[in-house]
């Protein structure tokens, strides 16, 4: 036969178990004395207490007592001193000069990594003699030096490359008429 | 003619410029020395310089010229075409141009205007010498007969436009001829669109190697030219190539087979290029080197040119992935010269710009309309 725990027997004693375990402890001590003596025990002990039941529960309450009149003495002693209330911070954490120095650095990292991984036209160096088109003509220059035959006001210009190094523009003169072709050369 | 007199008035006026910090002075025509020889079939008879400005920009001067010139045709022949020579005196490096003024049609005795406008940067200590020099280089004749010293092949330059003009004006006089106005109407309304939709490459052309370290631009391999053949070219090409980088082509080198029975001495290969989405451009022309070598029938030759173009189009690089090559002009060494005809052209239609007389064309028929067309062509 399996016999309840101590800590079953002496729950049962005070009458703290569930339905369904007191039920199942009742039946048992039905028919074990052993078990039916030691939960008689636990009764005969409970009685003995009573004296010292109410020892610890006046000591605690009246502790418990003091010690929640010393909290609610000193927040008031607190509200009386602060003059007002405090925000937490002195300034927003998102002020207008913090914002902008997060978002002009988030903008120097954007535009670090086009140039560094974006595909960047070739520019050629300055003082290497070359002939391009220009926003209205074409033009050869080296360094500082430039000459530029320019084709104003046309509305249609095509452009031809001669790959030994010439640059060449061809339009219709929006005064004379004439088509006309420009041609400026490398060197 | 230039004088000592209008010498020192422009050098006075310039120095005037390159004083007044950020202000700018009119240059007076002096400045400009137009030279055409004494037996030229052309003479100055009006030249003006309005709204000319010199403009001091630190240590160096800003020139803005507007030149406006009217010639008249001494000569018996009808003029189809002049080359002017335009050279920048104290700019020492790339300051030569010229202009043409091809498709003309200007007989004995009547006159014609021509405009330069110019722009030049140039150190302002000022010397003696006039700013520009513009020197006649050529004149061609309806007879394709030719006056000038040539220094920058003018003559084949025009001659080819001539060509071109010829076959153009006659493909146009026949549809006029076969569908009427309406027909011709519609060609230049053809015409007219496919000059809106092509798409122009930004080429910079420099002579040297590549732009800059290949660090920064990516590995450089050789790529193969594919090649557009027309049945009845003199010339075929075999077989090229060009390094490539990205968006930038350097050292275009090109062998051809004269497969006529003439000896060939100029040959200039079309180059279109493909984006990585396949869209083509034209990207320029290969022609062959600059002293001309006598290719005889059967013979091969290597056009090849040691120069760097970089391309961009709307200010982004457009990257080559593919290359065509097509023979665009041929110069027999009797001076007569080939071009691709219309039906060889039609291959290329979208990439090819128009020709000059084709622009001319669709030009007067936009400004002045069909009636105005059919009567110019009706001149030829």
């Amino acid at each position: 036969m399996e016999h309840p725990s101590q800590e079953v027997l002496a729950l049962h004693a005070g009458g703290d178990l569930g339905w369904m375990a007191r039920w199942k402890t009742a039946r048992h001590l039905a028919g074990c004395q052993q078990c039916a003596g030691e939960v008689a025990a636990f009764v005969e002990l409970r009685d003995m207490l009573p004296e010292l039941k109410q020892i610890p529960e006046v000591a605690w309450n009246r502790i418990a007592a003091d010690m929640r009149g010393n909290i609610r003495l000193g927040l008031a002693a607190g509200e009386c001193v602060r003059p007002s209330r405090q925000p937490e911070r002195d300034t927003p954490l998102f002020s207008g000069a913090r914002a902008t120095l997060a978002l002009a650095s988030v903008l120097a990292l954007m535009v670090t990594g086009l140039v560094l991984e974006g595909p960047t036209p070739r520019m050629a160096r300055a003082n290497e003699p070359m002939v391009q088109a220009t926003v209205n003509g074409i033009q050869s220059r080296s360094g500082d030096q430039a000459f530029g035959l320019m084709h104003s006001g046309a509305s249609s210009v095509t452009y031809t490359v001669g790959a030994q190094g010439t640059l060449g523009a061809r339009y219709t003169d929006p005064e004379t008429g004439n088509v006309t072709m420009t041609k400026v050369y490398v060197e | 003619m230039w004088s000592n007199v209008k010498t020192l008035t422009a050098a006075m006026v310039l120095l005037g410029a390159a004083g007044l910090q950020a202000q700018d002075v009119a240059i007076p025509a002096g400045a400009v020395n137009i030279n055409l020889p004494d037996n030229s079939p052309l003479a100055l008879k009006s030249f003006t310089m309005a709204d000319s400005r010199a403009t001091a920009r630190g240590a160096a001067l800003a020139l803005d010229l507007h030149m406006s010139a009217t010639l008249r045709n001494n000569g018996a022949n009808r003029i189809h075409g002049v080359t002017l020579r335009v050279v920048a005196q104290e700019v020492t490096l790339g300051g030569k141009g010229s202009v043409t003024y091809p498709s003309l049609n200007v007989g004995p005795g009547e006159t014609f205007q021509v405009r330069i406008d110019m722009q030049l940067m140039r150190p302002s200590q000022v010397t003696g010498a006039p700013l520009v020099q513009v020197d006649l280089d050529g004149v061609l004749f309806q007879d394709l007969s030719f006056f000038g010293p040539d220094r920058l092949n003018s003559r084949r330059l025009m001659t080819a436009c001539e060509m071109e003009a010829q076959r153009d004006r006659e493909h146009f006089k026949r549809v006029l001829a076969q569908a009427g106005r309406a027909g011709l109407q519609r060609e230049m309304l053809e015409s007219m669109a496919r000059q809106s939709e092509s798409s122009q490459l930004a080429v910079s052309v420099k002579r040297s190697g590549r732009a800059v370290t290949s660090a920064a631009t990516g590995s450089e391999h050789d790529a193969e030219f594919a090649f557009l053949k027309f049945p009845d070219s003199p010339v075929e090409p075999l077989r090229g190539m060009a390094r490539i980088s990205g968006n930038e082509a350097r050292a275009p080198r090109i062998e051809v087979r004269n497969r006529s029975n003439r000896p060939v001495k100029y040959v200039e290969m079309g180059w279109i290029v493909s984006d990585p989405s396949g869209k083509q451009y034209m990207a320029g022309s290969l022609p062959s080197a600059d002293s001309d070598v006598i290719l005889p029938p059967g013979h091969s030759a290597r056009l090849l040119q040691e120069t760097t173009l970089n391309f961009s189009a709307k200010g982004q690089p457009v990257n080559v992935q593919k290359m065509v090559g097509f023979v665009n002009q041929v110069e027999f060494a009797d001076g007569k010269i080939w071009v691709p005809t219309r039906q060889d052209n039609a291959l290329l239609l979208g990439v090819l710009p128009p020709s000059a007389e084709e622009q001319r064309l669709t030009d007067i028929y936009r400004k002045r309309g069909i009636d105005a067309l059919a009567a110019e062509l009706g001149k030829f």
